[in-house]
């Protein structure tokens, strides 16, 4: 399956982004001095601290080199963030103190639980257009969640992408669905199981893991049972997929073993040891250090940052790219910065280039960016590398 | 319908294994309540306290594995001593549910500090046993889980046969039946009290290493401890022999119900036999019936 | 300086408000309870109006656990439950909002009533353990029972609509909130001059006596666990209406301990402990952001901020559990003798 791909470099969406913020200095009449201010819920301590870092150094890494360039239509960005622990009520008081010091036009929340909570104040308010860390399905609906969206796939597309490649690979194979007994864990489970059957796929074992759980063994055990050709755990960071691989590999499993989008950051899939090899799992991004194919961006960053970024800084920086780049087109329409007005700029994107960030242009048509590509672990050159085309679903 | 005997047999070894650390951090519990009456629900921070001293001194430090499990244990025995000393005491004489109270403080204060020092991140402890898979006949034991087993049996033999025969032990027992006549014979009870914190810090931190090095060390280690504390309901709060037969039942009910009923069911079915059990024997199996006189 | 208050007859003697200078004090509170929205922002607003939810809870924790002394650390499944029933209630039916709230309070009566009926086998620690025993057998249900709770994605709450007002700002909801706050409060302490509350205290402090002076055990027990959890089951529905979004993550263990900490650090068995408690314990996050900011750290503070946030929470059981055992309220005490008693010291 491949997409055709348009030939526009970032340094020509940059170059574009300044020449556009330099021209209305002339044309518009307004103040250039009024910010567009970007509030976040970060999880920098607590369990997701390694995404919550990645995040924060995303958004202000992306939110300088726009800055840099001149901002947006004259107007420069700034990242208001607030720590978390990656926890609900302090997620939402640090959106009260900070909305209620800045006039917010942009929001990057830190769970799926803070984006459900939030979303009735969301709509109330009016004015912000909101993204975050989640890519729970059920935030992926435009009627319920106008003022949202999710930056990548949700986690059914995930599971629909990687269906579609083992359905590719092997066609009627069996599959097995390994997942955490949390909201993050069950959230696509049941379409998949549908997802599954029309591809003429078997789910031979549905196994759901209590959080906090040690030993995994009688799992093991049952799904050595089902005999599953692919695997995909879901709903994890990094335990007790490791203990899983390795005792399935023990029993002489013959089992691939694939994972969604947290749990494929190359520290987390790394640190498994042994049991890494052959690990895949779908990522709508590349890697910090891919450099296959055609990436400005991920030159820039990579200059920005000698050392290796996460898969989740990479989010933090796209979305703050999609965030600059509805701004620019609402305030080019000579549309007030609303939160209806953002997401309709955010829903005219169509064939965006990301600089590379994401293989191929993307469009925003609903809530989410349903694009993704499978990577394979290399244990011996300790990397992530591609093992598929470019996916999108439709 | 052809019942899978391999299968139940395989998943009862699993129980079984899970079952023997649950009755090895159970020994720990009763040792403290043995001696002091104070029911620790920090037990499961002790235990992660030990798997990270551990995780720091073999991979931060690079020392090798024999040493860092002898520094884990002292630093296991050290943190009972330090919390016996600070906490504990001060709060003899006090209410039952007080010094309950200041264990679940000091369990907050314990993964405050491991997110402090560590950050709350979940990682992998260095392998150090061995990994050939072990089959008994055509069951699968996971290798791990088997040498955990073993260390766990070990240690609880070990602490059967030293309650009996050693001095401390005996001072222990003769602590925990009845203070004032272990005063009259000469039985230094504080110094007890400190023992049985530090004897069950060391505990705690054995089965903190085996755990973290079976499902990966975290800041959330901690809830470990809460299954525990069903163990030792029903064996009976004050009973070694109960810790076992309640850790090895415990871990079998839960394997059998996370494989036939599904793994949400786990919790359920355990805290379902705590309600059982204290409805039916509220002081265990092997505890001993608490006379209230007025 | 104060010498004495003469009291004529007996309900001088139970009354709640004693002298015009205490009542003159109250006036002023509530006057400042009124004026409050109006001068507040929206961050200040949405913090009074969750200390207004946890003072609820606390309160009926203290009843329970402070007066009785049942420990619970079931008082998180209880506001859940509340929670659930105001959120499906508001979803199927569209009952009126006060209407929600009572049913809450019922069905978490319903909850606490069962939870309750161990309390004659067992008592001091094996209930506290049972009712932890509660707490996950009620986040299973919360969690797997599809139908009526939406499973781990939970429910969405409309905002409640209060003679056709919207209670959708934080501004708003604040009006349902403290009143309501107010009267719970004031019925707690109403409680404890009857009959009953005394009952309460005798359990507490000797539950054999109390049964030899003819108070029957379990018919008592049984009311302390069905009043705290009516309180527990209106503070859900306020919590529902409030977030707007309730799921089994909402109501986890640790929510039961950080109320069981509010009374202990307030004061247990007195009406005023669970209030300081509990505003102190939801205040101390937000302290402690501005202490961090404070702080020469640089950007390592925000790093520093969420362990050290746990650490306090255990330094302060741990701490007021050696060092002050009858709480913030003893503390008030103390400065209210100080000042009574000028010039004198004792």
């Amino acid at each position: 399956m491949s997409v055709s791909k348009t030939r526009r470099s970032a340094v020509t969406a940059i170059a574009a982004a300044t020449g556009l913020a330099l021209a209305p200095k002339a044309a518009l009449a307004q103040s250039s001095g009024e910010e567009i201010v970007i509030g976040g819920s970060i999880p920098m301590t607590g369990v997701f601290a390694f995404a919550g870092i990645g995040i924060h150094a995303g958004i202000q890494d992306c939110v300088k080199i726009v800055n840099d360039s001149g901002g947006v239509a004259g107007r420069k960005l700034r990242f208001v963030p607030e720590d978390t622990g990656y926890k609900v009520d302090a997620s939402v008081a640090a959106f009260k103190k900070i909305t209620s010091q800045e006039k917010v036009n942009f929001y990057y929340g830190d769970s799926t639980a803070f984006s459900k909570t939030i979303n009735p104040e969301l709509e109330r308010m009016g004015s912000i257009l909101m993204a975050g860390a989640s890519f729970a399905t059920e935030i992926n609906d435009p009627k319920k969640y106008p003022l949202q969206f999710l930056v990548g796939p949700d986690y059914t597309e995930m599971f629909g992408i990687l269906l579609r490649y083992i359905a590719q690979q092997k066609p009627g194979a069996k599959v097995a669905f390994v997942y955490s007994d949390t909201e993050f864990g069950r959230d696509p489970i049941d379409e998949s199981r549908e997802t599954a059957k029309k591809l003429g796929l078997a789910v031979s074992a549905e196994i759901m893991t209590p959080p906090g759980s040690v030993d995994v063994s009688a799992e093991v055990i049952k799904l050595r049972r089902a005999a599953p050709d692919y695997t995909i755990f879901h709903g994890y960071v990094l335990a007790p997929i490791p203990e899983f691989i390795g005792q399935a590999r023990q029993m002489g499993m013959k089992s691939h073993f694939m994972g969604t989008f947290w749990t494929m950051d190359h520290s987390m899939v790394m640190k498994m040891g042994e049991a890494a090899e052959g690990f895949m799992g779908v990522m709508p991004f590349r890697y910090y250090y891919d450099t296959e194919g055609n990436a400005p961006m991920l030159e820039k960053i990579r200059q920005l940052r000698p050392e290796y970024q996460s898969t989740a800084y990479l989010q933090g920086f796209l979305t703050t790219m999609l965030f600059a780049e509805a701004a620019r087109r609402t305030i080019e329409a000579g549309k007030p910065m609303t939160g209806e007005n953002l997401k309709a700029a955010l829903n005219s994107i169509r064939d965006f280039d990301t600089g590379g960030i994401v293989g191929v242009p993307i469009s925003i048509t609903g809530n989410s960016i349903p694009v993704g590509r499978i990577y394979r672990a290399d244990v011996k050159q300790q990397k992530m590398l591609p093992a598929s085309d470019w996916i999108v679903l439709d | 319908m052809n019942f899978d005997w391999l299968f139940l047999f395989e998943i009862s070894l699993a129980g079984l294994g899970t079952g023997a650390l649950y009755a090895l951090t159970g020994l720990a519990f009763v040792t403290i309540y043995k001696a002091t009456r104070v029911v620790n629900l920090a037990i499961g921070e002790m235990l992660m306290i030990g798997a990270y001293v551990f995780f720091a001194f073999a991979a931060g430090l690079a020392l090798p594995v024999w040493l860092s499990i002898v520094a884990a244990i002292v630093a296991g025995g050290v943190l009972g001593a330090l919390v016996e000393r600070t906490m504990i005491r001060p709060m003899l004489g006090e209410s039952p549910i007080s010094v309950f109270m200041v264990t679940v403080g000091l369990g907050s204060i314990l993964v405050g500090l491991v997110e402090l020092i560590w950050t709350a991140d979940p990682r992998r402890l260095p392998e150090f046993l061995p990994n050939d898979p072990i089959f008994l006949g055509e069951a699968y034991v996971s290798p791990k889980v088997f040498y955990g087993f073993c260390v766990a049996a070990l240690l609880i033999a070990a602490m059967l046969l030293v309650f009996r025969f050693w001095r401390g032990g005996v001072a222990l027992r003769a602590t925990a039946s009845d203070q004032a006549a272990a005063y009259s014979m000469g039985i230094d009870v504080p110094r007890v009290f400190s023992l049985s914190w530090i004897v069950a810090g060391m505990i705690a931190a054995i089965a903190g290493i085996v755990v973290g090095a079976i499902g990966g060390i975290s800041s959330t280690m901690g809830i470990f401890g809460l299954t525990v504390l069903v163990v030792v309901i029903f064996g009976g709060l004050d009973s070694i022999a109960g810790a076992l037969v309640g850790g090895l039942f415990i871990g079998l009910v839960e394997a059998w119900a996370g494989a036939y009923l599904g793994g949400e069911y786990k919790v359920l079915a355990v805290f379902v036999l705590l309600v059982l059990i204290l409805m039916v024997r509220p002081y265990g199996l092997f505890g001993t019936h608490e006379i209230e006189r007025l | 300086m104060r010498i004495g208050l003469a009291r004529p007859d007996y309900a001088a003697d139970e009354a709640l408000i004693d002298s015009p200078t205490q009542w003159a004090w109250v006036g002023l509170l509530f006057a400042a309870l009124a004026a409050f929205p109006f001068v507040a922002n929206e961050y200040w607003l949405y913090l009074a109006c969750l200390v207004g939810i946890h003072v609820v809870s606390a309160t009926g924790l203290n009843i329970l656990t402070g007066y009785t002394g049942l420990v619970s650390l079931g008082q998180a499944a209880f506001m859940g439950m509340g929670a659930y029933t105001v959120a499906v209630l508001q979803a199927r039916w569209g009952t009126p909002p006060l209407l929600n709230l009572v049913a809450a309070g019922v069905v978490a009566m319903t909850g606490g009533l069962v939870v309750g009926i161990p309390s004659l086998r067992v008592k001091g620690l094996y209930l506290a353990i049972a009712t932890i025993a509660a707490s996950f057998i009620a986040h299973f249900v919360f969690a797997n029972w599809n139908a009526v709770t939406g499973g781990t994605a939970g429910l969405t709450v409309a905002p409640a609509s209060f003679l056709g007002v919207t209670l959708d700002t934080s501004f708003r909801i604040y009006w349902l909130i403290v009143p309501l706050t107010v009267a719970m409060v004031v019925g707690a302490a109403n409680l404890f001059r009857t009959r009953i509350g005394r009952a309460f205290i005798a359990i507490r402090d000797r539950d054999i006596s109390a049964e030899v002076l003819g108070i029957p055990l379990l018919r008592y027990k049984l009311l302390s666990f069905a009043v705290s959890s009516f309180y527990a089951g209106v503070a859900g529905g306020l919590w529902a209406y409030f977030f707007r979004v309730v799921t089994p993550e909402s109501f986890p263990l640790i929510l039961s301990i950080f109320y069981l900490a509010a009374i202990i650090v307030g004061g247990m068995g007195t009406i005023l402990g669970a209030i300081l408690g509990a505003a102190f314990m939801a205040m101390v996050p937000e302290l402690l952001k501005l202490v961090v900011d404070w702080l020469p750290l640089g950007a390592n503070a925000t790093l520093v901020l969420s362990p050290v946030r746990t650490i306090v929470f255990g330094a302060l059981i741990v701490g007021f559990l050696i060092f002050e055992p009858n709480g913030l309220a003893e503390i008030w005490r103390r400065i209210r003798r100080f000042f009574h008693l000028y010039p004198f010291r004792t």
